[in-house]
């Protein structure tokens, strides 16, 4: 905290030192004016880095806080995942009524379907099963089914649904006609000739967790940044220590760029740990490094940047933070996270594309995974990226000018 | 008896002056209240899309069977269907706007009435399992809702008999208010809280409050109760506009126990966030810690996901989750109208608020000694 004084001290002179150059001889004015224009880039190099120093070790000096700030990330890497741990499969019970070989076969099928988290129970086992939540639906294969089959009768199988949450219903409603037409295409290929024929854009099919942790990736960079530079930025004003800052001659958008700079030297050991976490712990493996590190680079900074500019703003920790996390979720379903937003309904793509969230999500899905979410190309993708970074720089340094004024 | 009416007196003054500092501070109510709301809404939006994927449909037989399949494709409402020309498809598929292009064969009536094999060509932006499922799902429903049409000659003759537990589907997005609900009292009171705690030492007005000659008990339920006030207030407001939205209808009795579940919620982290101020009397620790205790809590208790659904390791480590109860009481009185469980539920929720508060004497005890 020493430094604050020694700076502001440094900085007065500096500037007395660049308001003598029109008292010097007209000959050597052009000389004066390019080192005029030196020591002010030198000027204002000192002064971020001065701010820069301070809010680095202000961090330090909040060891807690700032821990605990730099594993959000991978907090909520870890957290949000455990949302798709299951694997969206749909727990189901199977009541076997019939245990002749077709209904062994139909059994099979579902359990091919890729859809349900199949046990077999009794009729009683699996009403209790689903009324008290426990299961998504009861299947019940009948006593009739292998006979029926043989016979070319028709049966139905029954299926009750709790119908909870769409989400899983409609997979189950859907599933077991999947079953039904593989079973149909297992046991009798010739009687079933209407059959999907299947080719895929890419070699592979990419899971739930590879796809889903690289956009928790994104929404803990945006957390974890948005904290620490938010809360650097309104501790400032509740610590009243923003009068100093004001009262020297360093120019606005310095200041910022400075304390920008303090939450991200902060804020890398966050990406570092997240990124580790995701890759090595998860096994997400990147197809394009350079891209990995550069857009959790770029993407800290954006975050950063709008936490400085929310914390500048509001002058209030409590209200940024509640800000910040409220935040987080709302645009973490947003943007896209869990596949293309081209996917989703036009009010949706238009509200995504607002947030630079949207932007990050695709680019860090590219350096991923090699994949195109939107039709923009990676060069514009990140030039919009850019551009938010530099706007809320901008607008930060406007807000800091406005705050100086109503104060 | 005037011991506790003074006690009741302090307990006021102090959730009264609690209160009053909530409601000076705008940003901070606008700031609890718009993100959950924000989500909520965000959640109806995305829902209209959830699970019906946007595909191209080339119908290139216009035969009977082709036009008769053209036809279930529309029926069977789990696309967003855009029929349209081979050159069309393809550009909308190389543009990511739909998912997959499914292709009706020119030959396809006439495959399909000599018997012979008739594929559906389907072309699929196989990204991401979760889309890519849906379709695998939809197109084999369609087809065997195309047997089922052809009534007693349908070489299918399994068909599905399927009974809903309820008479209207829940959306994902009624679905996610509860647990919403839940994130939403447990980080505002946690943080509220222990904000409204810390404050008073980094303020110093602790001193203020030490040398009052009142009890220490008092201060700390006033403080606490303070939390539970404005949590509860948010946590009711929300839940009463999503009711007039139609997202969620609890009946009769199970108003009772909607708000007593959110109630003891509420109670719980209050106690919790005066208990972490007071321990660490600065705002920033309790921030990052009240954050973080309050997410773990809300994930690990299924978070925005169904917990009897998740892995039994997961479900194990949230049986030790008080939020878990809260939120299964939550689930059986506004979607099940049962009072399953509920007693069990409120022993737990309420042992853990007790203890919570207790933590909290405990804690601005020694914060006090200090």
């Amino acid at each position: 905290m020493n430094e604050g004084p020694k700076t502001i001290a440094s900085v007065v002179s500096t500037h007395r030192e660049m308001q003598e150059g029109p008292k010097t001889m007209a000959s050597v004015v052009s000389t004066r004016r390019e080192m005029s224009n030196m020591q002010q880039i030198a000027y204002t190099l000192r002064v971020i880095w001065a701010c820069m120093k301070k809010d680095i070790r202000s961090a330090l000096s909040e060891r807690t806080f700032t821990i605990i700030s730099i594993v959000i990330p991978v907090n909520i890497l870890i957290l949000l995942s455990l949302f798709v741990v299951g694997g969206g499969y749909a727990p189901t019970a199977v009541v076997m009524q019939d245990t002749g070989p077709y209904a062994q076969q139909f059994y099979q099928a579902m359990d091919g379907a890729h859809s349900f988290r199949l046990q077999k129970a009794s009729a009683a086992e699996a009403n209790d099963l689903l009324q008290a939540g426990q299961i998504v639906a009861v299947v019940t294969i009948p006593a009739n089914f292998d006979t029926s089959i043989q016979q070319n009768q028709p049966v139905q199988v029954r299926v009750e649904i709790n119908n909870l949450n769409t989400d899983y219903t409609n997979d189950i409603r859907r599933a077991v006609p999947l079953s039904i037409t593989s079973f149909y295409g297992k046991a009798f290929p010739n009687v079933v000739t209407v059959v999907p024929k299947e080719h895929d854009s890419y070699q592979q099919d990419t899971d739930y967790i590879p796809y889903l942790t690289v956009s928790i990736l994104v929404v803990g960079l945006m957390l974890g940044g948005t904290l620490l530079s938010a809360i650097g930025a309104a501790r400032e004003w509740e610590s009243e220590t923003m009068k100093e800052l004001l009262l020297s001659p360093a120019s606005r958008w310095s200041i910022i760029v400075g304390k920008m700079l303090g939450a991200l030297v902060v804020g890398l050991a966050s990406v570092v740990i997240v990124l580790a976490v995701l890759i090595f712990v998860i096994g997400v493996w990147p197809i394009h490094w350079g891209e990995v590190i550069g857009f959790s680079l770029l993407t800290m900074t954006i975050f950063i940047a709008w936490g400085t500019l929310l914390g500048t703003w509001i002058k209030q920790r409590t209200p940024v933070v509640a800000l910040a996390i409220g935040s987080t979720l709302p645009l973490f379903f947003l943007s896209g996270a869990f596949g293309p937003i081209s996917f989703g309904t036009p009010l949706t793509q238009v509200l995504a594309q607002l947030f630079p969230m949207y932007y990050a999500i695709v680019v860090q899905q590219h350096a991923f995974h090699d994949f195109t979410l939107n039709t923009y190309g990676l060069p514009v993708n990140v030039l919009i990226l850019c551009g938010y970074a530099l706007v809320l720089i901008v607008v930060a340094a406007i807000v800091l000018r406005r705050s100086t004024v109503a104060h | 008896m005037s011991i506790f009416m003074n006690f009741l007196r302090t307990v006021w003054v102090v959730l009264r002056k609690d209160l009053q500092v909530w409601v000076r501070q705008p940003a901070t109510m606008a700031a609890t209240f718009l993100p959950p709301l924000g989500f909520l809404l965000v959640q109806a939006l995305t829902a209209v899309a959830v699970g019906r994927s946007p595909v191209a449909l080339v119908t290139l037989d216009h035969g009977p069977k082709g036009v008769q399949m053209q036809q279930i494709f529309h029926q069977a409402d789990v696309f967003r269907i855009t029929d349209t020309s081979p050159e069309q498809a393809l550009k909308l598929f190389n543009g990511i706007q739909v998912v997959a292009i499914i292709t009706i064969p020119a030959d396809f009536t006439q495959r399909v009435e000599a018997h012979e094999t008739s594929p559906v060509d389907v072309r699929v932006n196989n990204l991401n399992l979760d889309f890519t499922n849906d379709i695998r799902r939809s197109v084999p429903d369609a087809i065997t809702q195309f047997y089922q049409a052809q009534g007693e000659s349908s070489a299918i003759k399994v068909t599905m008999q399927a009974h809903n537990l309820r008479a209207q589907d829940v959306q994902l997005f009624q679905y996610s208010v509860l647990p919403t609900l839940i994130l939403l009292l447990m980080i505002s009171s946690l943080v509220n809280g222990g904000l409204a705690t810390a404050r008073e030492w980094e303020t110093r007005t602790v001193k203020e409050l030490l040398m009052a000659p009142v009890g220490r008990g008092a201060i700390i339920t006033g403080k606490v109760l303070a939390g539970f006030a404005t949590s509860m207030l948010l946590g009711v407001v929300v839940f009463l506009l999503c009711y007039l939205l139609g997202w969620v209808q609890p009946v009769g009795i199970y108003w009772l126990t909607t708000l007593l579940t959110m109630a003891l919620v509420a109670l719980l982290g209050s106690g919790l966030g005066v208990a972490i101020g007071a321990a660490l009397q600065r705002i920033q620790p309790v921030i990052a810690i009240g954050i973080n205790v309050s997410l773990y809590l809300f994930f690990l208790a299924g978070g925005v996901g169904v917990l009897a659904f998740e892995p039994q390791w997961l479900q194990n480590i949230a049986a030790f989750i008080p939020l878990t109860y809260g939120r299964h009481a939550l689930e059986m009185a506004v979607f099940y109208s049962s009072s399953d469980l509920f007693g069990r539920d409120m022993l737990i929720l309420v042992a853990c608020a007790l203890a919570a508060l207790l933590l909290g004497t405990l804690s601005m005890r020694r914060g006090i000694a200090h």
